[in-house]
């Protein structure tokens, strides 16, 4: 028997038997198709999962490995840091602060920087009886509210963000006086939506800033934020505003790439010299992929234990079909090994029919999940589906449990086919 | 003619319900190329289970079996599986055709079994020349429940053929025809042997086993 004659042999009389038994074949599928699904679903849920947690996570506390020091930002310290941190591409400083865009004078449309879609306190609610603050008594107008994160070179280096049009920051070039800014996708809504005028006021600020957007990126924040050169704000803000101590002290998020301990101490010398406790410039290292990966990797293995179970019950589907086939069948197959088909043969044509079965309802079932998944996508409009596309890994499990599926349902049937006694023919 | 198949001394009992039976003794048996020869004998004589042991169905348990001289008394499975696919063909009382499968395919189950692989152009001449030697060529894509009784077994026959083998086997191929039918597939058959093929046919119609060129009869195990 050559490998080839064997094989092809095995898959046209295969797809005869199945093609003889539709029906029967049919409903041995429904409940593969159900544990198929099952684990297909568990594994595009657990990557769709994993996409959207951990790129989101990646976005806002950095790569795992990242060096991360945190400084109380008030008198020369924020000197200190830009200094230690000026010229060098293993560590960036990020100073937030809070800034308004468009017309000045007025209530922005999301006082606070709050998200845009976010229902905003009506004008009742602005003077409660306590009082009014100077800021409650502006007039609603054309401007919106930002936090802005002034950075002394490329953050994207830790926090891989998506530039979703123009472009990031230039740090090679001269400063500006009118700073160049980048938006991420929340703020630009703002922007798109109010048509807001190009000024921005930032608390603390010489002068109203004329700001020039050059790019538009992701960054996993569901506020409005904006990124600014740090060089470029500093001609505008040259201190950091006064601390407000009823919410209290802000502070200047450096990150450090790993390995760069040596600028970590270095920077963390000169802050201590310069009377900062060295508790509080105490350096943590990011592991929050990996830690949400474990995470997710328990749950993702919980699940597909109970999608397990339910491919156990299509695999039992297709083993009791596949008996009660091969019962039926003796006459065939005897009569297939009175003509020279090999034991081998058979057994191969049985697992060939539980294979062709099993990939059958495999590539149902991965319709079945493609489809759900934009049905889904479009219908809850959660955005973690919005958009999404089938993961290729759940298209590979589903083939796998299959195929899985098919050679447990089939094998026992197979090894009875091939111990039929060819004298069985005689007796028919 | 020149010696095919030489059974000497063949012995098989057969265990069932804790009682052993001593079907064949001492069967010798010479078959030549083109040569028919006809078994006939009471049920339960052992026709069967002769026809059993030169099909390689089964091994006997005394003597000695050589096909063109070569000894396959005790040939594997394997092998004998491959003999079978190319030396052998069987013709069964009951048809045995595959009723999900067209005449033309059930004629073809001989052809993809493993042993080698034909094109599908060089299957359907195959297939083609066979159902025309046994004049069903014409029914080559019905399914067996809408042929008659005598159209099957001529399809079986065509099955049989369609490997071109060396040695045809039946076992009580008319049993479950009328006269007229089983004269044709005894025609058939004996077709086959004109073609060079040798022929052993199990009958209990002794008109029929008289169309061959050799009657020998099973009595109480023994050939005579």
């Amino acid at each position: 028997m050559t490998l080839s004659g064997g094989f092809r042999s095995a898959l046209v009389i295969g797809v005869q038997g199945i093609r003889a038994h539709k029906l029967r074949t049919f409903l041995s599928t429904v409940s593969l198709f159900l544990g198929v699904l099952a684990v297909l679903t568990v594994q595009a849920g657990a990557e769709i999962a994993e996409r959207a947690l951990v790129g989101g996570v990646e976005l806002t506390r950095g790569r795992d490995g990242t060096h991360v020091m945190r400084v109380p930002e008030r008198g020369t310290t924020p000197e200190i840091v830009e200094r230690t941190l000026a010229g060098r591409a293993d560590g960036v400083a990020i100073t937030s602060t809070s800034a308004v865009i468009g017309e000045p004078g007025v209530r922005p449309v999301n006082d606070g920087g709050t998200p845009f879609d976010q229902p905003r306190a009506g004008s009742r609610d602005r003077c409660p009886d306590e009082g009014c603050g100077p800021d409650d008594r502006r007039a609603d107008g054309r401007a919106i509210e930002v936090e802005l994160r002034a950075v002394t070179g490329d953050v994207r280096v830790f926090r891989p963000f998506r530039t979703v049009s123009g472009r990031w920051l230039d740090f090679t070039t001269a400063p500006s006086l009118a700073p160049g800014v980048v938006l991420n996708e929340e703020a630009a809504k703002g922007l798109t939506r109010y048509r807001v005028p190009a000024e921005m006021a930032v608390a603390g600020a010489s002068a109203h800033l004329t700001p020039r957007v050059v790019g538009v990126v992701v960054d996993g924040e569901a506020e409005p934020t904006a990124y600014v050169r740090t060089d470029e704000l500093r001609t505008w803000l040259p201190t950091s505003p006064e601390v407000d101590p009823a919410v209290g002290g802000s502070s200047i998020e450096v990150l450090f790439t790993p390995g760069s301990d040596e600028l970590a101490r270095t920077l963390s010398a000169r802050l201590v010299a310069a009377g900062v406790d060295a508790e509080q410039v105490r350096v943590h290292t990011v592991d929050a992929r990996e830690n949400m990966e474990n995470q997710l990797a328990l749950m993702r293995w919980i699940f597909l234990g109970m999608a397990a179970l339910v491919l156990l019950i299509g695999v039992a589907g297709i083993l009791n079909v596949g008996l009660a086939t091969v019962g039926e069948r003796v006459e065939e197959f005897a009569l297939r090994r009175a003509v020279g088909t090999p034991r081998l043969l058979l057994a191969a044509i049985v697992l060939a029919e539980t294979l062709l079965t099993g990939l059958v309802t495999a590539g149902a079932a991965i319709g079945t999940g493609v489809v759900g998944l934009r049905v889904s996508g479009s219908l809850i409009g959660h955005p973690a589906l919005v958009g999404v596309g089938f993961p290729w890994q759940a298209a590979v499990a589903g083939v796998a449990a299959g195929l899985v599926a098919g050679v447990l349902g089939g094998l026992v049937p197979a090894i009875r086919a091939a111990r039929i006694p060819i004298s069985a023919v005689m007796r028919a | 003619m020149t010696g095919l198949i030489r059974l000497s001394g063949i012995g098989k009992t057969l265990t069932g319900q804790g009682e052993s039976r001593a079907v064949l003794s001492g069967v010798d048996l010479t078959l030549h190329r083109g040569q028919s020869v006809a078994v006939v004998g009471r049920s339960g004589s052992g026709k069967s289970t002769l026809l059993s042991l030169l099909g390689l169905f089964d091994r006997p348990d005394d003597g000695t079996y050589l096909l063109r001289d070569r000894d396959i008394t005790r040939i594997p499975e394997r092998r004998a599986a491959a003999l079978r696919s190319a030396g052998f063909g069987f013709v069964f009382q009951r048809f045995l055709l595959l009723n999900h499968l067209t005449a033309a395919q059930n004629v073809a189950m001989a052809l993809v079994n493993g042993q080698g692989w034909l094109s599908r152009r060089q299957r359907g001449a195959k297939v083609a020349a066979a159902l025309d030697a046994v004049g069903v060529a014409h029914l080559a894509g019905h399914r067996p429940p809408r042929l008659s009784g005598g159209e099957q077994q001529r399809v079986a026959i065509a099955r049989a053929l369609v490997r071109e083998p060396e040695v045809l086997l039946a076992d009580e191929p008319t049993g479950a025809l009328d006269a007229e039918t089983g004269d044709l597939v005894v025609e058939a058959l004996r077709g086959a042997t004109r073609r060079g093929c040798g022929l052993v046919l199990v009958t209990h119609d002794r008109e029929h086993a008289r169309k061959m060129d050799t009657v020998l009869e099973l009595v109480e195990g023994r050939l005579t």
